[in-house]
């Protein structure tokens, strides 16, 4: 399956990129999703927190919908899902 | 000196611009207890003066600017300033709020709190220095614009010590309903209209020095709540970096992504990605700033100082883009930057004028208002060539001008659609769709002075951007309880005299230990609690005795009936959902069915009634 994968604010200069199509395996949950994206350290640091959890400065939305309360890095995926990783920000 | 509390030099500066009498008068100690500075303070020592049916553009309105314990320390943001007064837009308690310079150099000048009433018979200034306060006319001064007006005051100095300078432009002077009283130039006590209440006085500006110093009494313990607001403010990404980065405007990607950014007068929420992008922090970090900075003590520095073509200014900020760019179909960043230079050398509250020029559009769309009631105007939505133009005329209230001065509700009520005003108590909705989240609709439902960014309109960043603080978009179960708590927290930010943004970073905890090291009083966090309940049944009871009623908080019905798609469904904020999530929210305040304050509540809150 394919997810599409979008990068806020500074996640685009640490990604190097503003949209990325990522194919998975059927099945796949967004831990492993993470995972393939983080593949240096300061990438992995900056999505994960202490002992593989998410970090609590990133916010991650599926579908517009923010993940930490609908199963985390358990959340299930499926072809077509759009994820949105940006950084915990407000106010304006 | 009397064993007033430290962090306070106890004394109220009282000002009389009818009878141009000028007075010090000692600041009451249950006060400073009870109330804390800033927003708490300002609205005891208005509520206690104030006639609530009085018209707000006469001489019998009554303006409080209070400052906080904190300023005069180095605790950081802590150089905010807040203003109490009877909005000439609402109706109601206006309470505004403002960084820069001024607030702490008015502390600085010897005093906690100043209140004017009164009307100065021709333009004037006040000037106030530890030595010495006075009226002094105005002169030439008046129709200046604040730029002008500032580096007027500001030049020189006063026995050595800087001047601070805080002014209207003409838009107060011409009592536009919703202009701002300016400082710094750039700096706005933005909302509900105080700066008409100061052209309605003809007072011109107020310029501070000062140098007397704010004490602490216990340094430890104060030491140790900054420290940890320092740090910790260098560890939220919010705060270190992105506000720097990409300021405010750094959130518009991010809104529309959850589906919350208006569109063409909030008729709907759908924009290009392209659009959206033209007007983001990054397009702007690339095309118009020079440099970022920070107000007083601020280590954040989300300030925009920029440049178009040949000319510098400050801004666009989030809610001012929104406003003037996507809600009335407008994408060009160069066009709002030039408008928003335009407001703050006039002295305009940049959302309100959003509000009522999108408001005007739609009007236009629908044949309601055509060319020959606009001065000839073509006012179609995403004409940008317009912006900065009507902020000219709406400012001076030239022709078609003199009406958008009025605001959205009485502008379209003239032309019999009040409906198409999106306002709640007659002051225009912030740059957040209400639809999209049932916290977010009581947030605006519920503010005491009419929809604010400031006063529950930031609900946004609980429902989304929190980490764990997340709550559910559509809960009725838990929006109300967080509102409430969301509206407190603002509350004691606004009496600490800091900046909203800190709370990316922490919550009450360190300003709790630096508010009770200043002063020496208990400001426990549950002490804090209980004076941010007490703050917001006061202003309560204010906005009851002006007329106020529970049908004043609700929403316009665009937002019942007219469906936007969030997160793939179609949603409205239902007329059963509206009177649910009022009355859970009176509940949680111990305020009855009608939202007033139970006198079991008043009294245990130790808050004294008005003497009839």
């Amino acid at each position: 399956m394919h997810i599409k994968v979008k990068f806020l604010a500074y996640f685009r200069d640490l990604f190097q990129s503003r949209e990325k199509i990522i194919a998975l395996p059927e099945g796949a949950r967004l831990r492993q999703l993470l995972g393939s994206l983080c593949d240096s350290a300061e990438r992995h640091k900056a999505v994960f927190g202490k002992e593989e959890s998410l970090s609590p400065h990133i916010v991650i939305m599926k579908n517009g919908v923010p993940v930490q309360n609908s199963g985390g890095l358990d959340a299930a995926l499926e072809n077509g899902d759009v994820i949105a990783i940006f950084p915990f920000i407000g106010g304006g | 000196m009397s064993a007033f509390p430290s962090g306070y030099h106890g004394k109220v500066l009282e000002v009389d611009l009818s009878r141009g009498r000028i007075e010090r008068v000692p600041l009451d100690a249950s006060d400073v207890h009870d109330y804390l500075g800033g927003r708490g303070l300002a609205a005891r020592i208005f509520y206690d003066r104030i006639d609530p049916a009085c018209d707000p553009l006469s001489p019998d309105n009554v303006l409080v600017i209070a400052t906080s314990p904190l300023l005069g320390t180095n605790a950081p943001t802590a150089g905010r300033g807040h203003m109490v007064f009877k909005s000439p837009l609402t109706g109601m308690i206006g309470s505004s709020n403002c960084g820069g310079t001024w607030a702490p150099a008015f502390k600085a000048s010897g005093y906690d709190v100043l209140v004017i009433r009164g009307k100065a018979a021709a333009p004037v200034v006040l000037e106030i220095t530890p030595e010495q306060a006075e009226i002094l006319p105005a002169g030439d001064l008046w129709g200046l614009d604040v730029h002008h007006t500032v580096s007027a005051l500001a030049e020189g100095q006063a026995a050595g010590l800087r001047r601070r300078v805080l002014c209207i432009g003409p838009a107060g002077e011409n009592k536009v309903r919703f202009a701002a009283v300016m400082n710094d130039k750039n700096r706005a006590y933005g909302r509900s209209g105080a700066g008409a209440v100061w052209g309605s006085k003809n007072l011109k500006a107020v310029r501070v020095s000062g140098r007397e110093k704010t004490e602490i009494k216990d340094k430890e313990k104060y030491r140790s709540g900054a420290e940890q607001a320092y740090y910790l403010l260098k560890q939220a990404p919010a705060t270190k970096r992105l506000l720097k980065e990409l300021g405010t405007l750094g959130l518009v990607e991010l809104i529309d992504l959850i589906d919350m950014l208006p569109h063409r007068n909030f008729q709907d929420n759908l924009h290009l990605d392209e659009d959206v992008e033209r007007i983001s922090g990054e397009t702007l970090a690339k095309k118009l700033l020079e440099r970022a900075a920070g107000c007083y003590l601020c280590p954040i520095a989300c300030q925009r100082h920029t440049r178009v073509s040949d000319k510098r200014g400050e801004g666009p900020e989030y809610e001012t883009t929104v406003m003037m760019g996507p809600d009335c179909a407008i994408y060009d960043l160069e066009a709002i930057a030039l408008a928003n230079y335009a407001c703050n050398e006039l002295g305009l509250d940049t959302i309100s004028f959003g509000g009522t020029l999108a408001c005007v559009m739609e009007l236009y769309e629908k044949g309601i208002l055509t060319a020959k009631d606009t001065d000839g105007l073509d006012l179609h939505f995403g004409n940008s060539r317009i912006l900065e133009e009507m902020v000219r005329r709406t400012a001076g209230r030239q022709g078609f001008g003199d009406l958008m001065a009025e605001g959205s509700f009485r502008l379209a009520s003239a032309f019999s659609h009040p409906e198409l005003s999106m306002t709640v108590k007659k002051q225009e909705i912030p740059a957040y769709e209400p639809r999209a989240s049932f916290t977010q609709a009581l947030g605006y439902m519920t503010s005491p002075t009419g929809a604010c960014h400031l006063k529950g309109g930031y609900a946004v960043s609980l429902a989304f951007f929190g980490g764990a603080k997340e709550i559910p978009r559509f809960s009725l179960l838990q929006s109300p309880m967080s509102i409430r708590n969301m509206h407190n927290l603002g509350i004691l930010q606004d009496s600490l005299g800091v900046c909203r943004f800190t709370g990316f970073a922490f919550s009450l905890d360190p300003w709790a230990r630096m508010a009770s090291g200043v002063t020496g009083l208990d400001f426990s966090t549950a002490v804090l609690e209980e004076v941010a309940n007490r703050v917001a049944a006061l202003e309560r009871l204010f906005n009851i005795d002006a007329g106020m009623t529970a049908a004043d908080d609700t929403l316009p019905e665009r937002f019942s009936r007219e469906p936007i798609v969030v997160a793939g469904e179609e949603r409205v904020i239902p007329p059963e959902a509206i009177d649910r999530l009022r009355s859970d929210y009176y509940r949680a305040r111990g305020w009855d069915e009608e939202g007033r304050p139970a006198p079991g509540l008043i009294e245990s809150l130790r808050i004294r009634r008005r003497q009839p």
